[in-house]
């Protein structure tokens, strides 16, 4: 029987109960897309974050003035570890040479690296002209913003770079703006770093972009420092600290959205319900008066709001994947996968905001049936 | 000579500093079919929701079948209009959404467990076999009432209280009901019914008269 006279109730006032069902799947919709991108593009976001570089280097300890160096082999050590994390690994030998385009002559600093790898690494560099993405190319370089100012260099033009005597002439392919150090700096082929400098199978330090959050990054810098003995391996703590903050930053305002939808959901379904609850005084009263208890009229009531809150939060998921796809895409420019843990939660969530917004009808409760019978 | 099944005593019911009920002592003995009588404002509806236990006495005492009404607590009372009486209104009061035989139902659910066909027998009985399944709004003002005058009988109540029941019917379904209170009677039932009209008076074994709260006549009716 107290499925029977629920589906008449939730027949009979099917409109109102439609505007409240309509309330709750908007604030599904919503709570769907902030909880689906909280989990999914997070994540995303997270990897994302690693084209704006390399967040640990590892480096060899400082051994009097001379700048220290390490072995190459470091690099297959790294390699070797297949580190699910790692996402890139690009060595770096730094060279103090001279350069020099036409009549302009400038010191720079020259770094020896695997120029493709610098390129995935650094995706949001800005580039004008095109990327060396030829590990061992030996006639083209990048530079950097600054010291191609100062060189009077443009993309296609020869720059000279001479260190210790020996020289070599490379073709400009790119100039990077980095807004960082990199600006004064040469970018080329580490093989042919290495041959300037003579120092064969020597790095000055590697850089590895790695994926997760801190305590995964800390745990990727823990196994390398156990793989890399003597060497010394550091976060970039400027770079995550930044990372870090952003994330959390939009993670408060998601679940800062989704509180304040809750609210808004809630007095949405307030709402529709005051209305429906002075036309049910009448009912109440008389079933009062036919010997129903309290809490049997009210278990049809909250039975009727759970019914709102499930009918709505899956029609809100529903909508709020697609949301979530769209404001991942549009937002964030990452594209998000439809969590389904999302929906349990969201159902949940539905289901409590209903039974929050059916406090008119809990007030039934008190309804005295000589009133009502008495037509007050 | 049949034992009370209502006994009341010095029952009196003030509202805001009105006396609605001013000292009233009576008793009804199981069979009996009571008219209580009076103009608007005598208190007649005030004691029917007494004895029904929809109010309290200010003081006094209203006993039914054994039980003090006016002492129950909100569960107790509960319990007590499921089980102990049955409730038939002027304004026929169906819930509006729930068909005929649902609303009959509704008073079986809320005394124990709903029995569809004991809902539809009862509807049968008067007359409203080929009604199982209309709403309120699709009924006659006679049918309604006979469809509250079933859900008043379904939990076998020791006590059937009506205020005013032909108050808002035509003449044609005004008998039919009437009839049926009759039948009512005739089978043993125990009945207070409210009521403006001297001929229903004199269809009841005695007649109660109030006015201004205050118990005027008892009058035996000889039928």
């Amino acid at each position: 029987m107290f499925w029977r006279i629920l589906w008449r109730l939730l027949y009979a006032s099917r409109a109102r109960l439609a505007l409240a069902v309509l309330a709750v799947a908007s604030g599904a919709a919503v709570c769907t897309a902030l909880l689906n991108l909280d989990l999914d593009a997070t994540d995303k976001l997270t990897r994302e974050f690693r084209v704006l570089g390399a967040n640990i280097v590892v480096s060899a300890p400082q051994n009097g003035d001379a700048a220290p160096t390490m072995d190459a082999v470091n690099i297959e050590r790294i390699q070797q570890l297949h580190l699910q994390e790692v996402a890139g690994v690009a060595p770096y030998l730094y060279l103090s040479a001279e350069a020099q385009a036409g009549e302009n002559d400038a010191p720079v600093i020259v770094a020896g690296t695997w120029l493709d790898e610098v390129a995935r690494m650094n995706s949001w560099w800005k580039v004008d002209g095109n990327w060396v993405r030829d590990r061992d190319n030996r006639n083209d370089c990048m530079i950097g913003e600054a010291a191609a100012a100062k060189l009077g260099l443009v993309p296609g033009k020869i720059v000279k770079i001479r260190y210790g005597g020996r020289e070599a002439s490379l073709t400009v392919s790119g100039i990077a703006t980095a807004g960082s150090s990199e600006d004064s700096q040469i970018f080329i082929g580490l093989p042919l770093a290495q041959e300037l400098g003579v120092q064969k199978s020597q790095v000055s330090l590697i850089q590895i972009s790695a994926n997760g959050s801190a305590p995964e990054i800390e745990d990727v810098i823990h196994r390398l420092s156990i793989a890399l003995p003597g060497l010394e391996i550091q976060p970039l703590h400027q770079l995550a600290q930044a990372e870090g903050r952003l994330l959390e930053r939009i993670r408060g305002l998601l679940f800062g959205t989704v509180l304040l939808i809750l609210v808004l959901t809630s007095l949405g379904v307030l709402a529709a319900m005051a209305g429906l609850a002075l036309e049910r005084r009448r009912d109440v009263g008389l079933m009062k008066a036919l010997g129903g208890s309290v809490r049997r009229i009210m278990r049809l009531f909250l039975a009727e709001a759970t019914a709102i809150g499930f009918a709505g939060g899956i029609f809100g998921f529903i909508v709020g994947m697609a949301l979530s796809g769209w404001i991942g895409e549009r937002v964030f420019s990452v594209s998000t996968t439809p969590r389904l843990i999302v929906l349990p939660a969201t159902l949940a969530l539905m289901v409590l905001v209903s039974l929050a917004g059916a406090l008119p009808l809990r007030l039934l409760g008190r309804v005295r049936p000589s009133d009502i019978l008495r037509g007050e | 000579m049949m034992a009370a099944l209502v006994q009341v005593e010095d029952i009196s019911k003030t509202y805001a500093g009105v006396r609605a009920l001013d000292s009233v002592s009576f008793e009804v003995r199981a069979g009996e079919w009571i008219a209580i009588m009076g103009p608007s404002g005598s208190g007649k509806t005030t004691l029917i929701n007494i004895l029904g236990g929809l109010d309290k006495p200010t003081s006094g005492r209203a006993m039914v079948d054994g039980v003090n009404v006016g002492t129950l607590g909100e569960r107790e009372l509960t319990r007590y209009r499921a089980e102990k009486v049955g409730f038939v209104f002027q304004h026929f009061y169906l819930v509006p959404y729930l068909s005929a035989l649902e609303n009959v139902m509704l008073a079986q659910y809320f005394h124990s467990v709903a029995d569809e066909a004991e809902a539809a027998e009862a509807l049968t009985r008067v007359g409203l076999g080929d009604r199982l399944d209309h709403l309120p709004s699709e009924l006659s003002g006679g049918e309604q009432q006979r469809v509250a005058l079933a859900r008043a009988l379904i939990n076998h109540p020791k006590l059937i209280l009506a205020d005013e029941p032909t108050g808002n019917l035509d003449e044609a379904n005004e008998l039919i009901v009437l009839e049926l209170l009759r039948e009512l009677h005739r089978s043993g039932h125990t009945i207070l019914l409210v009521t403006h009209s001297p001929e229903i008076g004199r269809m009841a074994d005695r007649r109660i008269e109030l006015a201004h709260g205050r118990l005027m006549h008892i009058v035996a009716n000889v039928n």
